[in-house]
């Protein structure tokens, strides 16, 4: 493949992103530096099973119908994807200069996507507002597959839960409760009673780990 | 003129008084810890040794102080989290003492003062803090006039995983310190659960597997040198997530886990990476003890704070993000 534009996106945590330009198409490519001060093994154990998994539960994800960025291709040697470049704005962002209506209507989407994800045994493993997309059209994508896992039992939809009534928290503190409200109808739109027993494990999760 | 603060520490195994003045000079800091023969931390009995040498390190923490009991102008305790009759102990005792000196009272949040005297002494103004003891994991950074827990262990502190190990092999309490010289000798790497949850982490399949190595004859040293490689660099993929997330550039490590030299490598490495200061509280300061308590207390008070003794019951588990910081407003 020839690539022949590049241009670095975001620095994450553990990736940066780039949008290239390669076979006519403007595609982003999700490459895992490595991380000196790991132990060399975690380093290489870590960047080569993300980057597997990413690309298998991206594609997974997509055949249950949620949106994600479709693969192109993959080099495990080198921890690099190339993918659909979703051109939008992360969620987070817009939060922040949305009218609520609009707001609670992604917030919906954001738990029917979830929703969707849980009824087939998969948790994302980082539903924060980052690592949701909405389009030029409105239409929310889901990214950055990395921790996400198959076969979930509801301890792992629990803690799926959990994490994304933290990130509220901790970056929409002013309209968390709206948010998580809109969030859990769409989410219990799509799981019915299933719901149930994740929403009561995610508060069993919250009081864990902490002193008592 | 300046006012000095004394601060009451209380919520586990150990027990602290200090003396502080606005200004920021800590004038004493005398704590004891309870470290029991055999087994781990019994809250009653810890809460014991609070009554007993509670008395003992106030006046000891005046005499190191050099000041007399009538120039204490504020009493700051900790009113939580912690284990119950630990935390019922010391607010006794910090009660009386106010009542007594007829001076204001106030409740302190633990963990905001681990974060507090942590800046007092690195002198950052925002940090991402690391904050790991026997008894806590969490990142926590400010944000919207609250400290908020951006990430957190969801079963054990990192602290209690290396203790319990070190229990399981014969160590005493506390092991951390003896994994850490231990792991120093250790050579080869054997794989370990390894659990991030977004910006959450789990140690306790972590400590059954190694449990399970050591059962089956894995050396201690390489078993020690693997739980602290995963265990740490679980962390400071916590820590990164954080500082990616929040865009702060100082990154500060605090609690008893603190101590450890090679989670200060892996976590200056993190703060190299995206260009962020970083400290390493000391270990006078970074452990349980009544300076951060006091120091705290200035904080609060001079923020308009007082708890009236009617209302200064304790708080076993006041959360991190449940106080205002009327203090820091200015960010």
């Amino acid at each position: 493949m020839q690539i022949l534009k590049k241009q670095l996106l975001t620095l994450g945590a553990e990736s940066a992103i780039y949008i290239v330009e390669c076979w006519g198409m403007t595609l982003a490519l999700k490459w895992r530096p490595s991380k000196p001060y790991l132990h060399n093994e975690i380093d290489k154990l870590l960047r080569t099973s993300r980057t597997s998994r990413e690309c298998k539960m991206l594609t997974f994800a997509r055949t249950l119908g949620v949106p994600t960025p479709a693969v192109h291709s993959v080099d495990i040697s080198n921890h690099s994807i190339l993918m659909d470049f979703i051109e939008g704005q992360q969620f987070k962002h817009l939060v922040n200069i949305s009218s609520k209506k609009r707001i609670t209507t992604l917030c919906n989407e954001f738990g029917k996507l979830l929703g969707i994800m849980h009824m087939s045994n998969i948790v994302h493993g980082d539903p924060t507002t980052s690592n949701a997309v909405v389009d030029t059209k409105s239409k929310m994508w889901l990214v950055d597959f990395g921790l996400a896992e198959k076969n979930a039992t509801i301890e792992m939809k629990g803690v799926d839960i959990h994490l994304l009534r933290r990130a509220y928290e901790t970056t929409h503190w002013d309209l968390q409760e709206t948010m998580l409200e809109s969030t859990m109808e769409g989410y219990i739109e799509i799981s019915g009673d299933d719901a149930e027993a994740v929403l009561s494990r995610a508060d069993e999760i919250r009081e864990r780990g902490r002193y008592h | 003129m300046s006012l000095l603060c004394l601060g009451l520490e209380g919520t586990a195994h150990s027990f602290g008084a200090g003396i502080v003045s606005s200004d920021g000079d800590i004038l004493s800091n005398i704590w004891h810890m309870l470290s029991p023969a055999e087994g781990g931390i019994h809250p009653r009995e810890a809460s014991r040794h609070h009554s007993d040498m509670g008395p003992g390190i106030i006046k000891r923490s005046l005499e190191d102080a050099g000041v007399n009991h009538s120039d204490i102008q504020l009493v700051a305790f900790s009113r939580g989290p912690g284990l119950g009759p630990c935390l019922r102990t010391t607010a006794t005792m910090a009660r009386t003492l106010a009542q007594k000196l007829s001076v204001p009272l106030v409740g302190v949040n633990h963990c905001v003062a681990h974060i507090e005297i942590g800046c007092l002494e690195s002198g950052f103004e925002d940090p991402v803090t690391i904050y790991v003891s026997g008894g806590n994991t969490q990142v926590i950074a400010f944000a919207g006039g609250r400290f908020r827990t951006f990430g957190e262990t969801l079963d054990m502190a990192l602290g209690n995983m290396l203790d319990v190990f070190g229990r399981t092999i014969g160590m005493s309490f506390p092991a951390g310190p003896l994994v850490e010289q231990a792991a120093a000798d250790g050579v080869k790497y054997h794989q370990l659960p390894y659990s991030v949850k977004g910006m959450d982490l789990s140690y306790s399949g972590m400590l059954t597997a190694a449990k399970k190595l050591h059962l089956e004859g894995v050396p201690v040293v390489d078993i020690c040198f693997s739980i602290q490689e995963t265990a740490f660099g679980m962390l400071a993929e916590v820590a990164e997530r954080a500082v990616a997330h929040t865009k702060k550039n100082e990154i500060l490590l605090t609690g008893g886990v603190a101590r450890n030299n090679r989670l200060t490598e892996i976590l200056e490495g993190v703060a190299e990476r995206h260009d962020a200061s970083f400290h390493r509280v000391s270990p006078p300061l970074a452990g349980d003890q009544g300076a951060m308590i006091a120091w705290t207390g200035i904080l609060q008070h001079q923020a308009g704070d007082e708890l009236p003794i009617s209302d200064s019951h304790v708080m076993p588990k006041w959360r991190t993000d449940e106080q205002d910081i009327l203090w820091r407003c200015r960010f």
